[in-house]
């Protein structure tokens, strides 16, 4: 550390708690640095990861437009050439994800191709399970992949906050621990402590060592307020958010990145609030133009944010659904539950493009498109890759890894 | 005896057992101070109010604990089972949490909602699994019922208790496919711990438990599908029945100790493993009776437990963080926001993570539950807001007599830390008293009172 002491406590907790501290500052607020700065030279890298709720049709999200079996499968839905905004020959976003192609072609966003998993579930509550859990089938299981890996990089005598959900919902199964706790904050603000004139009495001499211990997670308590405070008292040339909830969610994860408090895992969603979700058994058309609007356009924004920053080289999101939908509608201008899906990923060390062939649409499982790539090898990838997480302990085996991270 | 132990505020490694669970008699080394009754009402019930630390403190000790285990207004029926009301049932979004924290409040028998808390995450059954508000409502009834009564008939309770196999994903066991899930939960976390049993036992207890199903609520045996043949677990032979294997696990000894242990862990301490031959009587006793209300007497009227062994040696859960304000302030807070701002920083009731429970201790501290404590304080101590402005902090102190900023200081830090905090830290209290020569308002009360909170030890229990 080259700064000075003073000037470090300074940083960390604000000169009018220096104040308060003062003459003796005690050793353990150094220590703290530590916590709140895990890595201060190198780059901590964070994963953002957005539910689609309710099953997203991924046939008229990357739409296979010149496929002869999906015009045929698709009356009212179909979307044709004219219509959407062409990746290829053959593929093209929903015309409500103009600027989705922009960040394609920026080389910001990836899509890797029918991702699922063996004998997919079909019902939403145990396909999410299933997502969450990464133990396909095993219902009695209670952790999530990313408590699991908050678990596994946690030590309790070293107070951090791994993970954290931003979606206004009941805690989700995915951010489930043994051990660690993941809060929940929906807007950065409640990072933020009052000031109170002449406040942190933050002591760190005692017999006992829990007073130590909660002295040093205030301390970093203190250093993170000030921090969010002074990430939110500049937001000169931000970027405009669109007003949606997903936006407002992506605003926040890229506020909490930018305060750098060290949380390497966030959760958010996109559809939940019952109707208007992705689960568009009847009249799916406007539906769905209006929640893939909303991604799209919220994306967007959390990119741009991000390279305003210049962080976009230290976060990735990744979209998933339970599962995506059958191949042909049903009569009531919708689509039921299918199988495999695309899932999109936005960052600024992606290798970009499409990652794996498009699914065949003439063999098909249930009329739903088949998987080519588990989705546990897109976690472990994630995981060792991106995170730096052991994905072996994670997810209980090594699963191949798919190419899609930029060294 | 070691009464030089005693002396010198330290407890002698390894403690002697038998100084160790004698009751607690003040004397000349160790008075009953507002420091123990602070202990005391933080570890058995959900904090006091300055009355009842004051009354405490008049009482003595023993006294005290007799209002505590058995609360005169208890015996005049004041706390009958009341207030199972629609919404509880309803399975609504937070409706059992805040009706529970509501409860938790008001009701004369602090401590038995203290234990029925202790067994919600021993238990470990959870809303999000049971997915029914009636069946939730009623687990944790049970809970309460047999919260202080005897360990045996608790598990035999859960034993026919469907939230149980709901939230254990067990709710249907045939002949042909035992489902083991119930058996590896009695097995393990409900008694012995994990990885004392092996998978044989455990595949065996299954088959005892086949037959039984939960249908539309309520659970139900099918005679087909119970398999009578004969099971070996544990090393006793039967064509064994639920009931059979709740006493067969209940006869190990590791079953007694494991529980003796885990409260232990919630009265007395999380920082130090005990010492075999320190729970030793304890073990004995429990593992003869089940009786949970005597071992939980034992604990609280102990030498130990008025010992720095255990002296701020737990980290307060939210829930406890939380009530403590509340009970301080002497008023009942709206506690559906509470119910959901507990959840945000890692402690939804009726909803434990796993069916190991909350692992509590060190794990509640993260630099962002922390601040959400803090944030949650302030909110509620707020005039306005959600919490309505009920807990008026310049009011309580007012009440007490003291009215000035110097006086209000202390008097917050007397009422939740009894005063006990670094000399620097009060210098600092009272610096920021003298601060605020002409406080505009009562907003400085709430100041002060945030201060107090946000002092380490506050964290602590």
């Amino acid at each position: 550390m080259t700064a000075t002491r003073r000037d470090f406590l300074k940083t960390v907790c604000g000169a009018s708690t220096l104040m308060a501290l003062s003459p003796a500052v005690p050793e353990f607020l150094l220590r703290a640095s530590q916590a709140a700065a895990p890595d201060p030279e190198g780059r901590q890298t964070a994963l953002v990861v957005v539910q689609l709720s309710g099953g997203n049709d991924g046939l008229n999200t990357v739409v296979p437009y010149t496929n002869d079996a999906y015009g045929r499968g698709r009356t009212t839905l179909r979307l044709t050439g004219k219509d959407v905004h062409k990746i290829d020959d053959e593929l093209g976003f929903h015309p409500s994800m103009e600027r989705t192609l922009r960040l394609f072609r920026d080389g910001q966003l990836s899509v890797v191709q029918g991702v699922g998993y063996p004998n997919s579930n079909r019902n939403h509550d145990d396909a999410l399970r299933d997502w969450h859990t990464a133990r396909p089938g095993e219902i009695a299981c209670q952790t999530g992949w990313l408590g699991r890996a908050m678990d596994a990089v946690s030590d309790p005598n070293r107070p951090s906050t791994p993970g954290v959900c931003v979606a206004p919902l009941p805690k989700p199964v995915l951010m489930n621990a043994e051990a660690t706790v993941a809060p929940t904050v929906t807007s950065a603000s409640q990072y933020v402590l009052r000031d109170l004139p002449q406040s942190a009495s933050v002591e760190g001499n005692s017999e006992n060592p829990l007073v130590g211990f909660v002295s040093r997670g205030l301390a970093v308590s203190y250093a993170s307020s000030r921090q969010v405070q002074d990430v939110l008292k500049d937001s000169g040339n931000r970027v405009q958010y669109p007003a949606y909830p997903l936006a407002e969610q992506l605003k926040t994860v890229v506020e909490l990145v930018r305060a750098k408090l060290g949380i390497r895992m966030f959760f958010t969603e996109l559809g939940g609030g019952g109707i208007g979700g992705f689960d568009n058994h009847a009249n799916q058309r406007d539906n769905h133009a209006a929640v893939l609007h909303e991604l799209s356009e919220s994306l967007a924004a959390f990119s741009d944010d991000l390279r305003h920053y210049k962080l976009q080289d230290d976060v990735l999101l990744m979209t998933f659904s339970e599962f995506g939908r059958t191949l042909r509608e049903n009569g009531r201008r919708g689509t039921d539950h299918g199988a495999a899906a695309p899932v999109l990923l936005v960052g600024g060390r992606l290798r970009g493009g499409l990652v794996g062939k498009h699914p065949s649409l003439t063999d098909l499982d249930g009329d739903s498109p088949r998987h080519h790539t588990d989705y546990r090898e897109l976690y472990a990838t994630i995981l060792d890759q991106w995170l730096g997480m052991p994905s072996q302990k994670v997810l209980g085996k090594q699963y191949k890894h798919i190419e899609i991270v930029r060294g | 005896m070691p009464m030089n132990a005693i002396a010198e505020n330290t407890t002698p490694k390894p403690i002697d057992a038998g100084w160790a669970w004698a009751r607690f008699e003040p004397d000349g080394q160790r008075a009953w101070t507002l420091r123990w009754v602070g202990h005391l009402y933080r570890r058995a019930a959900f904090g006091a109010s300055w009355q009842q630390l004051q009354d405490a403190l008049k009482a003595g000790p023993q006294a005290t604990i007799d209002g505590l285990v058995k609360p005169t207004a208890v015996q005049a029926g004041a706390d009958a089972s009341s207030g199972d009301d629609a919404v509880t049932r309803s399975g609504e979004a937070g409706a059992l949490a805040a009706w529970w924290l509501r409860r938790m409040l008001e009701t004369p028998y602090p401590l038995r909602e203290k234990m029925a808390l202790f067994w919600h995450g021993h238990f470990g059954i959870s809303q999000a699994r049971v997915k029914d508000g009636r069946l939730m409502a009623n687990h944790v009834s049970m809970l309460r019922k047999h919260a202080l009564g005897s360990y045996r008939e608790l598990l035999q309770a859960a034993a026919q208790d469907p939230a149980m196999f709901l939230g254990l994903n067990s709710e249907a066991s045939r002949r042909a496919m035992p489902n083991d899930n119930f058996a590896r939960q009695l097995l393990g976390n409900l008694t012995m711990g994990p990885g004392v049993c092996d998978e044989q036992d455990i595949k065996e207890a299954a088959r005892a438990f086949t037959g039984w199903f939960v249908l539309r609520g309520d659970l139900r045996y099918f005679e087909r599908e119970h398999d009578t043949g004969v099971k070996t677990v544990l090393a006793q032979k039967g064509a064994w029945k639920p009931e059979d294997i709740v006493r067969i696990v209940l006869e190990h000894g590791e079953s007694a100790r494991s529980i003796v242990r885990k409260i232990y862990r919630w009265l007395i301490s999380e920082v130090e493993e005990p010492e075999e031959s320190l729970l030793k009587p304890l073990c004995d006793s429990f593992a003869q009776s089940y009786d949970v209300g005597q071992l939980v007497e034992t604990m609280l009227r102990s030498n130990l437990f008025f010992s720095e062994t255990a002296y701020r040696r737990r980290v307060k859960s939210p829930v406890e963080f939380a009530l403590g304000i509340a009970k301080g302030m002497e008023s009942i807070v709206p506690t559906l926001p509470l119910g959901s701002a507990l959840a945000n920083i890692g402690q939804q009731l009726g909803d434990p993570p796993t069916v190991q429970g909350w692992p509590g201790g060190r794990h509640w501290i993260s630099p962002a539950t922390l601040t959400g404590r803090l944030a949650l304080a302030d909110a509620m101590l707020s005039p306005e807001g959600a919490y309505g402005g009920k807990l008026n902090a310049g009011s309580i102190a007012k009440k007490h007599g003291s009215a000035g900023p110097d006086a209000a200081a202390g008097f917050f830090c007397d009422l939740w830390l009894q005063g006990d905090v670094a000399e620097s830290i009060r210098k600092g209290l009272k610096e920021a008293a003298d601060a605020a020569k002409s406080p505009a308002g009562d907003a400085w009360f709430r100041d002060a009172a945030n201060r107090v909170i946000r002092i380490p030890e506050f964290q602590l229990s």
